[in-house]
């Protein structure tokens, strides 16, 4: 009875990872609060974790890349409608590359997990999120960072320091709409390679 | 500029930006950007209302800058600013100049070669499409929910539509898959 | 109104003995827990064919098993001489020759302007974006729509979407079209408006399940659905009659129990 294959390029695949891209897109078109170097705070780390839990590591991975691909194009997706290659080399480039693996880290780390439920459905995507949204993606941000701006690994990673309370309240967001989601929609699949 | 067919601007833009990297003494890097100023500037009215996204650009280069000056390696980081810089206003010029489907049309044709190694290029155009119209329908669907939020409850629902929201739009990413499936074959 | 000769590669020609041909040899279909469809045996060959039935009786999931996005778990689906189990190519096949319209427009329409969605449906089987854009063009010149080539989706009417939707699978001269609920949600007026457009698609094979029985009472054959079962089987007006006539029974019993 299955409908159109699980490969990476069938509709339903095709049409998920459009999905999340758009909700990337979406959450760029909220207002930022306007950060030094340029940095983006924003909902769309929201969305490279949501991308990563709920779509899983390869599919998560290409809406993100979906995304950037669209903003590489010169699409106004990024918050304070930024767009086009220009925004690669900006300082906050690396972070851009970091949301792409951050969603497959988290993916990755979900699906180890999908069996939970319940409170450890909470942790367990919270734990994905945090890895996936936090570390992996300021792991990009800071050696980016570190290489455009001539700044020590250390150096950089100081200056992000400040961020990481938002981030942490973006994963306990992620957490609680996934949970939402399998209660919702209890087919859904958390196990996606 | 405008006229100037897309995969002209692009190739350009690439070797300009290796230029860029190659170069290293400031004053160099200074020229560079100025000549660089001066043709968005000769964009007229185009640029003139972008000039809010060279703000952000120059407060990058600013905060590199000074940074760089508390740390004693100034001239480091006026090299540093003056490369981003360059490189920045040269890709908003590209972005500015460039209808977004001739860009879709240069990507096709680049990433063309790429078919024969199995990478799915019109899949992934048709993903771009996908992308805008989903990003379309959440809006309509947010307003839908918020509708019926206030036909009950007399007031907005705000971010309490953020999971009735999630799975709406998974639920309708799943019948546009079927329609895609049904009208594709795969 | 007749199509205009035209360019585009044809798909594999059909048997012209017998030009539609969908068969279902004793399918069995099952969805989670429910047993959909159990050994069903079924031939649709006429130019016309309603099918009409309560919700849940099976009438979506004959259309998915038809156009292949369902495969059945027992027994076969062979439309136009492709088995809906075979390979990927098969499918690619099938989609040509079936058209499946869903009841909702936006869960179907992808590209933001009339032209680009019609475009879509030819360069998805291969055809150059010039090419496609151009007979897209003449498509809808030949409907007297020409204005509509750069109209935005967004701006259409409900019925005007469903419209472009309809022409989007047509311009692909499918030889079979599914039609699953389709005037569900339109305006009286749109409503004429699709049974006319339905009326002359005269080289076309056209199965509609709908629940407003007039627009299938003229039909050739209207199939009864009830519990994945075929419960009646005949001329349109007949069915139709025997169907509405079983639901107004059950009404009056509703009303007779609730009183009780």
């Amino acid at each position: 009875m299955t409908t159109t294959g699980s490969s990476i390029t069938s509709s339903r695949s095709l049409s998920y990872i459009a999905l999340f891209a758009a909700l990337m897109a979406v959450f760029g078109l909220i207002p930022k609060v306007d950060l030094p170097f340029g940095v983006p705070i924003t909902l769309q780390s929201l969305g490279v974790m949501l991308a990563g839990c709920l779509l899983g590591p390869r599919r998560g991975f290409f809406a993100i890349a979906l995304f950037l691909l669209a903003v590489a194009l010169g699409l106004p997706l990024l918050p304070g409608g930024r767009g086009g290659l220009a925004v690669f080399v900006a300082p906050a480039g690396g972070f851009l590359f970091g949301w792409m693996f951050g969603a497959f880290a988290c993916g990755l780390l979900m699906r180890r997990m999908a069996g939970a439920t319940g409170k450890g459905l909470l942790a367990a995507a919270f734990l994905s999120s945090v890895v996936g949204g936090i570390v992996v993606v300021y792991a990009f941000g800071i050696v980016e960072l570190s290489l455009i701006a001539h700044m020590s690994l250390a150096q950089a990673a100081l200056a992000m320091l400040v961020f990481i309370p938002g981030d942490l309240i973006k994963c306990g967001i992620c957490a609680m709409l996934v949970q939402t989601v399998m209660r919702g929609m209890p087919s859904w699949r958390l196990d996606r390679d | 500029m405008h006229a100037l067919p897309a995969w002209v601007k692009l190739a350009v833009l690439s070797v300009c930006g290796t230029l860029l990297v190659l170069v290293e003494r400031p004053v160099h890097l200074g020229i560079a950007c100025i000549v660089v100023l001066l043709l968005f500037a000769s964009l007229g009215r185009t640029a003139w209302l972008r000039v809010r996204m060279l703000v952000g650009i120059a407060i990058g280069c600013a905060l590199i800058v000074g940074f760089h000056w508390f740390l004693g390696t100034t001239a480091l980081g006026v090299a540093s600013a003056l490369r981003l810089a360059s490189a920045a206003v040269l890709a908003l010029m590209l972005t500015l100049t460039t209808r977004f489907e001739d860009l879709l049309a240069v990507l096709e044709a680049v990433m063309r070669p790429l078919q024969r190694f199995g990478v799915p290029t019109e899949r992934i155009a048709l993903g771009i499409g996908l992308m805008l119209r989903f990003a379309e329908n959440f809006y309509v669907q947010w307003q839908r929910l918020d509708d019926a939020y206030r036909a009950r409850a007399g007031h907005g629902g705000g971010l309490r539509l953020l999971a009735p929201l999630t799975i709406r739009t998974l639920q309708t990413a799943e019948r546009v898959a079927d329609a895609l499936a049904a009208r594709l074959g795969r | 109104m007749g199509y205009s000769g035209d360019p585009l590669p044809q798909p594999t020609p059909i048997d012209p003995l017998v030009p539609y041909s969908i068969r279902l040899e004793s399918v069995t279909l099952v969805r989670g827990e429910q047993r959909v469809f159990d050994g069903l045996t079924l031939s649709l060959d006429e130019a016309r064919i309603g099918l009409v039935g309560d919700n849940g009786a099976g009438k979506s999931s004959l259309f998915r098993l038809i156009s292949g996005l369902d495969q059945p778990q027992q027994g076969r689906v062979v439309v136009h001489g492709c088995d809906t189990r075979g390979t990927q190519a098969d499918r690619r096949q099938l989609s040509q020759h079936v058209g499946l319209m869903f009841q909702n427009p936006d869960d179907q329409i992808i590209f933001p302007t009339v032209a680009e969605e019609l475009a879509f449906s030819l360069t998805a089987r291969g055809e150059t974006r010039q090419a496609a854009r151009e007979r897209a063009r003449e498509f809808l010149a030949e409907r007297g729509l020409a204005a509509w080539a750069g109209r935005a989706i967004g701006e259409l009417s409900q019925g005007q979407r469903q419209q472009v939707c309809l022409l989007a699978l047509q311009i692909g001269r499918p030889a079979t079209l599914l039609l699953d609920e389709p005037f569900a949600s339109l305006d009286l007026l749109s409503q004429a408006r699709l049974a006319t457009q339905l009326e002359e698609a005269t080289s076309q094979q056209i199965v509609v399940s709908t629940h407003l029985l007039e627009h299938v009472y003229d039909f050739e054959r209207v199939l009864w659905l009830e519990q994945g079962q075929v419960r009646a089987d005949g001329p349109g007006h007949e069915v139709c009659e025997a169907y509405a006539e079983n639901v107004r029974q059950r009404a009056a019993a509703e009303r007779g129990a609730g009183r009780a």
